[in-house]
């Protein structure tokens, strides 16, 4: 025990003397939280749109109206013909173009049902998607509004409205999705790339050979590894939780503990894995390496921005082995609806096991011979 | 003489890195108090040997105890009874020389009062005072190594295992460096020490040979020289490696 | 041809064959990249699980159900007219929508001809709410048309989708890809490249050679331009092959836009290199400068336009940016030079600032 704390005094001792560690500490979540908050955007908006109006009528006006007041389209004008529309998209002007076409009132009051055409730039499949919802979507609204105008049977016609209420992020702001899991990513991150580089450059100065010869424990290296590194981890997560706070006014709306609980729980995955990563590697590059791909993998695989139900089962298999996977999930409903364990009881499980045999795993590899 | 008296026994220890043959069955015994050398070219298995008896690698057959105790089941025993000072510098560089003091004697088991005994007693005999509290990394390569080896010490093992100790170190400092060890045998440590420069051989009571593995020669230096009618070491190792006709 | 600079040439493919770290940058990450993309990024919505709590059990509701359960979209859970509490469903995380139909829904609908559906969305993914709120009103505007016997649909709205109209992922993002892929391929190697020599000290070796300047900059960017070009060439060939994305426009304006991008891409590496002094910092900041900024600003996979506007400005000065639109703009719409020139232009610009700032750096460097 009393070597443990002799440890740990000294991982401490060089903590203290690495300028960078503030710097990894205090700025990183600030810096990461400002791009990546403000750069990761799942909203669509501003979609570059034109509308050919063929008909100039007040309805075809009317209808032009509606598809330019919405911030998912930034609405570039008219275009004078559909035959200017496609070089327009060609060009990458425009995203999406609507062509109502002539007479389109006259044939409204007919009855004669006529067809508005929405040309979509499908390269961005997402984005392709919203913008046909929307479209769609500000088509039905005109309908029901033009119902009274024009059907004349009004009275007789029957309508069911949906009335949607958004729980936990009532304006569909991505922030509130993206802020907590980018504070899961930077503990990921650091504490992973901390410990691996950490024990690495032990080995390459050569005092981890130096500490192998003396009487310590396997468990007590390990630990005396772990530990200042998972207070690292909290002292992360309080500076992260602070500026998630001050630059998108995002609070945890759950148990602060149990948030602290799950982090430590977490941690203990990641620190094995930075463990188990060093013993792979002889030189610090190497170790920069293997954990850089660990955590590219980690990332694209955990939910952070690529929902885990629209991939192919075999991957969503692999997800599985994702300790990040579960950390995303939980972080996530702590931060938004205040989940309590008994919400998250099975996602702490999996994190629990994870890390128990990742600290297992590392502790066989290494053992005190070289 | 009581076979207590030996403190290292080798017997047909080998070991393999796949098909590669590093130590190749070699057998001795280091008496109590004795300066063993190890000599040898680059690649020849010194440093092999030398981790094989700290325990730090696992041998592929054969059999050695140190102290008393088996490699293969007791190295944990091994390394409370032995100070290990490798070729590579082994000191943290970002803490300071006293850091570095408490931090091996805390991880030897001292007691803090032993430690702060200690602490004072080496910073003396180092006259290391001024630098104390300077970061390791600041003080010339021959203090550190001296220091090292001071801090292998700590808990004052009866064998000390010293795997090229003074590469790269100036000669001032390596004849430095040779009366400490000349000290400790005096205080009847065993003292177990790899090297390339011949005139260290030369301060060794006994001599081993290392050639691809194998031990191909062992005596006194005097014994060598005057089996090859050599004038120096340098003219023994020469001989040997060049396998001359004794 | 030049005997140094064939010396050099061949020297450096030795490194690049001996050297497990460059293999694995050149190779096996693009590979790996490729089909992590290729598969594991999908941003399409499909089986949502979402709950309805049919109050009115009638066979009007009823109907209501039916429709929703024949939708692809939605995987459907029945709730206990009973059960109260939604909020549980969504903490539990068994469901991310839930419909609630009124009690008195058929005759609300008889008699008022007007009648409100709650849905209840767990908005904590914005996307995915976006997603199911659209698709619910499309389902209920069917079925207000459907029981007023189609009498109020008024006009019709003909979709089109162009150049993807399947909206596949895949055909995004390995376009893309091959943006992300040769950047930081190339800039990685490069920089490490010099870097590595100027650790083990051979760069002095060269420099007290009667090597000129240009013959190590070529003899050092030439061979890597192929690895990173093959590079381009394979993802191209893996997407086309494995993942089915169509190559509409012409193949040799590709490998022509790959060329120039590459050497874009080692020219940075190249002014990383003189900058910087190990191997370890080199690779740091490039991957740094390079990825972050290559996948997350480039409109790679978020759409530049959503974003910020100082982060639109920052966009304009990647590279990555106008290889996409060029790269996309080839493969997917079958652009031509005419569409693109000024991308073109753009990213030559951008390749000629930064060769000519890191072969100046390179020399001084040199000197010292």
């Amino acid at each position: 025990m009393q070597r443990l704390l002799y440890l740990i005094q000294k991982e401490f001792r060089q903590i203290r003397r690495v300028k960078a560690y503030i710097g990894i500490i205090f700025v990183m979540p600030f810096v990461q939280l400002l791009i990546l908050g403000f750069a990761i955007t799942i909203d669509v908006k501003n979609l570059p749109l034109v509308i050919v109006d063929e008909d100039h009528s007040s309805a075809s006006r009317r209808m032009i109206e509606a598809f330019s007041k919405t911030d998912l389209f930034d609405y570039k004008g008219v275009a004078p013909s559909s035959k200017n529309v496609v070089e327009l998209l060609d060009e990458n002007k425009v995203r999406v173009a609507i062509i109502i076409p002539i007479h389109f009132e006259r044939d409204l009051k007919k009855g004669k049902k006529p067809l508005v055409q929405v040309l979509v730039d499908g390269v961005d499949g997402n984005s392709a998607g919203i913008a046909m919802a929307y479209v769609n979507q500000t088509a039905m609204l005109l309908q029901k509004d033009w119902l009274k105008g024009y059907s004349g049977e009004q009275m007789k016609a029957k309508l069911i409205e949906i009335v949607p209420r958004m729980w936990y992020n009532p304006n569909l702001e991505s922030k509130y999705n993206i802020v907590p899991g980018i504070l899961a990513v930077l503990i990921t991150m650091i504490t992973a790339f901390l410990t691996a580089m950490n024990l690495v450059r032990e080995k390459e100065i050569g005092t981890l050979e130096q500490l192998m010869v003396t009487p310590i424990k396997s468990w007590e290296m390990i630990l005396g590894k772990i530990l200042p590194f998972l207070v690292i981890a909290i002292m992360l997560l309080i500076v992260g939780v602070f500026a998630a706070g001050i630059v998108f006014n995002i609070w945890v709306k759950g148990s602060y503990l149990l948030l602290f609980v799950m982090t430590i729980v977490f941690s203990m995955s990641t620190l094995g894995l930075g463990i188990f990563a060093s013993t792979m590697a002889n030189t610090q590059q190497q170790a920069m390496f293997i954990a850089y791909f660990f955590s590219i993998f980690a990332l694209l695989l955990s939910g952070f921005f690529i929902p885990i139900e629209n991939m192919p089962s075999w991957v969503q298999t692999i997800t599985y082995l994702n300790p990040l996977r579960y950390f995303i999930v939980i972080i996530r409903e702590i931060y938004l609806k205040g989940s309590g364990f008994i919400h998250l009881w099975k996602e702490a499980l999996a994190m629990a096991v994870f890390g128990g045999v990742m600290i297992i795993l590392a502790s066989l590899r290494l053992r005190k011979r070289l | 003489m009581s076979e207590n008296s030996y403190t290292v026994e080798v017997h047909n220890l080998t070991k393999k890195f796949g098909s590669f043959i590093a130590v190749d069955n070699i057998s001795f015994s280091v008496q109590k108090g004795e300066i063993f050398g190890f000599l040898g070219a680059n690649g020849a298995g010194k440093t092999t040997a030398i981790r094989m008896l700290c325990g730090l690698l696992l041998p592929t057959s054969g059999e050695a105890t140190v102290a008393g105790f088996d490699v293969y089941k007791k190295s944990e025993k091994i390394k409370s009874n032995i100070g290990y000072m490798s070729q590579k510098f082994s000191l943290y560089e970002d803490l300071t020389v006293r850091e570095n003091i408490q931090f091996y004697g805390g991880i030897y088991g001292l007691t803090r009062k032993e430690i702060a005994q200690k602490t004072d007693d080496l910073l003396h005999y180092l006259n290391l005072w001024e630098q104390a509290d300077q970061l390791t990394s600041a003080l010339p390569l021959g203090w550190k190594q001296r220091m090292a080896l001071s801090v292998a010490l700590l808990h004052d093992p009866q064998i000390i295992f010293l795997d090229e100790p003074t590469s790269g170190v100036d000669p001032i400092s390596r004849r430095n460096f040779w009366k400490l060890i000349y000290q400790l045998s005096g205080e009847g440590k065993t003292v177990f020490v790899t090297t390339h420069y011949m005139d260290e051989a030369e301060y060794c009571d006994r001599v081993s040979i290392m050639q691809e593995g194998k031990i191909v020669e062992l005596d006194t230096p005097k014994g060598l020289k005057s089996h090859y009618k050599a004038k120096n070491m340098q003219q023994v190792f020469l001989n040997v490696v060049n396998g001359e006709s004794k | 041809m030049n005997r140094i600079l064939l010396s050099i040439m061949r020297k450096e493919f030795i490194h690049i064959i001996r050297d497990p770290q460059t293999l694995v940058i050149a190779i096996l990450m693009p590979v790996m990249m490729l089909f992590l993309y290729g598969y594991a990024i999908n941003l399409e919505m499909k089986q949502i699980d979402v709950g309805i709590a049919d109050l009115s059990a009638t066979p009007q509701s009823r109907q209501i159900v039916e429709r929703l359960a024949s939708n692809d979209f939605f995987n459907i859970t029945i709730i206990n007219p009973d059960y109260k509490d939604y909020e549980k469903l969504f903490k539990y995380r068994k469901m991310r929508s839930l419909l609630i139909i009124p009690v008195d829904y058929a005759k609300k609908i008889e008699l008022n001809n007007k009648v409100q559906l709650q849905l209840l969305i767990d908005a904590s993914d914005p996307n995915a709410a976006n997603y199911i709120n659209n698709y619910f009103s499309a389902v209920i505007f069917e079925e207000t048309i459907g029981i007023n016997h189609r009498k109020i649909n008024l006009y019709s709205v003909e979709p089109r989708i162009l150049y993807n109209p399947d909206m596949r992922s895949a055909n995004f993002f390995i376009p893309g890809l091959i943006a992300v892929i040769l950047i930081l391929v190339s800039a990685l190697l490069t920089s490490i490249a010099v870097v590595r020599e100027k650790e083990n000290g051979t760069m002095e070796q060269l420099m007290v050679s009667p090597v000129h300047p240009y013959q190590i900059i070529i003899g050092k960017v030439l061979p890597y331009t192929l690895l990173g070009y093959i590079n381009g060439v394979m993802i191209l060939a893996m997407g086309s092959l494995i993942f089915d994305v169509p190559i509409v426009g012409s193949l040799l304006l590709i490998n022509f836009m790959m060329l120039i991008y590459v050497l874009c891409g080692m020219s940075f590496g190249l002014l990383i290199s003189t900058i910087t002094d190990s191997q370890q910092i080199a690779l740091m900041a490039t991957l740094m400068i390079t990825m972050l900024p290559t996948v997350l600003l480039s409109g790679f996979i978020f759409p530049i336009k959503s974003m910020p506007d100082l982060f639109q400005y920052i966009s304009y000065v990647i590279p990555a940016t106008y290889f996409l639109e060029i790269i996309r703009g080839i493969i997917l719409k079958g652009n031509g030079i005419s569409e693109l020139y000024q991308q073109t232009l753009i990213l030559s610009g951008i390749t000629i600032f930064l060769l000519s700032l890191s072969i100046k750096k390179f020399k001084t460097n040199l000197q010292l």
